[in-house]
């Protein structure tokens, strides 16, 4: 079938009226013609061609007279800005890490003068870039804060984030564990989509979905600070794993053990003495099996 | 750039007599496309400018297709449509009063559907029909000045007509 564009046709007048009656109906005919009549109404917008012409001898100068020196001028700044902006953005968003093995503490100061205390195998991580304006560290394991005044400070761990503004608290994340304890001013933890706060001289507690209210504490520094670890109610196996990071050893006990609730201290200054300390009150004695292994066996009688 | 150039478009009033004799019309054809008479605006001028510096590769009996087909070029780049209107003539009242306030009111209603049947057009169809019926174009420039042939530019304005007729009647009947 051969395409006819009939009604195109006879808006060139190629075709009569007549011609194009025999494709289109009366009124389809009427229609059209109105349509076409009110066509002649219509206009474009105003354009104004002297000011363009006028406006296009300008650019037309512009870029004429400074084309091809100007390109490569700008293509060498716009090089050399790249790559020092590369330079500078590789340098300044790299991560600063501290981490501590097992048997192993640290403290370091932070770009504003705040001192962190890490205790064994932990890890902080952050960015110095804009480390005054963007107080934003992440902490895995245990860490003691002395936040100086300034911006928000904000300590993000995988369990919950605590946010201060200048104080001194320490931060426990060890695996489900999480317990922030404050010694001076007031921190915001936030924990599971809940905010906490926890003021000076009281610790919040959490592990899994369970939280309690801040508890009071007596302390005014972390025990750990002191070379010593202090637990309060708190699950054995948590006790053990903690003597393990603290002397790089690996201990065996009977599981049944696992959660009963201990307290007591332990130095971190003797191993024998620190063992006595765990096993005594539980009625067990250990046995050293070879290096950096100890066995917990219950009394004979 | 080279002087030994002859090519008439390097000619400032070379240049400008092509510029006046064919912006109105460009800018009409941007602005049949996105219905924006700032961006239509901004595309003449660019295109021209382009011209300007490939002066030397114009070939006269091309040039308007070039500018043409640079403009389009352009557009694509700067995409952005927005609902084409094109508005009526102010027309004078006419001194003698044979028409019916009714007839006037009938008039007027025709016309909005129209200019509503007109921005739903395909921008093809619409961009064909508006440059034979504002601009006057002939079926052979527009095929010249798009890069088409003349049956696809007739087959355009035919379906545009065809689309115009049966959306106004969809109103009607409403």
């Amino acid at each position: 079938m051969k395409e006819n564009y009939y009604i195109a046709k006879w808006l060139n007048n190629e075709l009569s009226e007549d011609e194009l009656k025999k494709f289109v109906s009366e009124d389809e005919l009427r229609a059209y013609k109105k349509i076409i009549e009110a066509t002649k109404k219509l206009e474009a917008p105003n354009f104004d061609t002297s000011k363009a012409l006028n406006l296009v001898n300008i650019k037309k100068q512009q870029q004429t007279k400074v084309r091809k020196l100007n390109f490569q001028f700008v293509y060498k700044v716009a090089a050399s800005i790249a790559v020092i902006a590369m330079a500078f953005y590789f340098f300044s968003s790299k991560n600063t890490v501290y981490s501590t093995k097992y048997a192993e503490k640290t403290n370091f100061t932070l770009p504003d003068k705040s001192i962190v205390d890490l205790n064994a195998d932990s890890e902080i991580t952050f960015k110095e870039k804009n480390w005054n304006t963007n107080r934003n560290l992440k902490l895995n394991g245990e860490a003691y804060f002395s936040v100086k005044k300034g911006s928000k400070f904000t300590v993000n761990t995988k369990l919950g984030s605590v946010s201060v503004l200048g104080t001194k608290f320490n931060v426990i994340v060890r695996g489900n564990y999480f317990q922030v304890t404050c010694y001076r001013g007031l921190v915001s933890v936030s924990y599971k989509n809940k905010t906490i706060m926890v003021p000076a001289g009281t610790s919040f507690k959490a592990e899994g979905s369970n939280s309690e209210q801040p508890f009071a504490i007596n302390d005014t520094l972390p025990s750990w600070i002191q070379n010593f670890s202090s637990f309060k109610s708190m699950p054995y196996h948590f006790v053990i794993e903690e003597l393990q990071r603290q002397y790089k050893i690996k201990i065996e006990y009977n599981p049944k053990y696992a959660n009963t609730l201990f307290t007591g201290n332990f130095t971190h200054t003797n191993l024998d003495t620190a063992l006595k300390a765990v096993t005594i009150p539980l009625n067990l004695t250990f046995k050293t099996i070879g290096d950096h292994k100890v066995s917990f066996i219950e009394n004979k009688n | 750039m080279s002087e030994k150039n002859e090519n008439e478009f390097c000619n400032e009033k070379k240049f400008s007599s092509f510029f006046l004799e064919n912006s109105t019309l460009l800018f009409n054809y941007i602005f049949y496309k996105c219905g924006n008479t700032d961006l239509s605006n901004d595309i003449v001028q660019e295109a021209f400018i382009k011209i300007w510096k490939n002066c030397a590769k114009v070939i006269p009996n091309k040039a308007k297709s070039f500018l043409f087909t640079i403009a389009t070029n352009l557009f694509l780049n700067e995409y952005a449509k927005s609902t084409v209107i094109i508005n009526y003539k102010n027309t004078p009242k006419k001194d003698y009063t044979n028409e019916s306030p009714e007839f006037l009111l009938e008039e007027k209603e025709f016309e909005a559907k129209l200019q509503k049947a007109i921005s739903n057009l395909s921008e093809p169809q619409r961009i064909a029909f508006l440059m034979n019926r504002i601009d006057g174009k002939k079926y052979r420039e527009i095929a010249e000045l798009l890069g088409i042939s003349i049956k696809t530019v007739e087959k355009r304005i035919h379906n545009a007509l065809v689309n115009l007729r049966k959306e106004i009647d969809v109103f009607n009947k409403r």
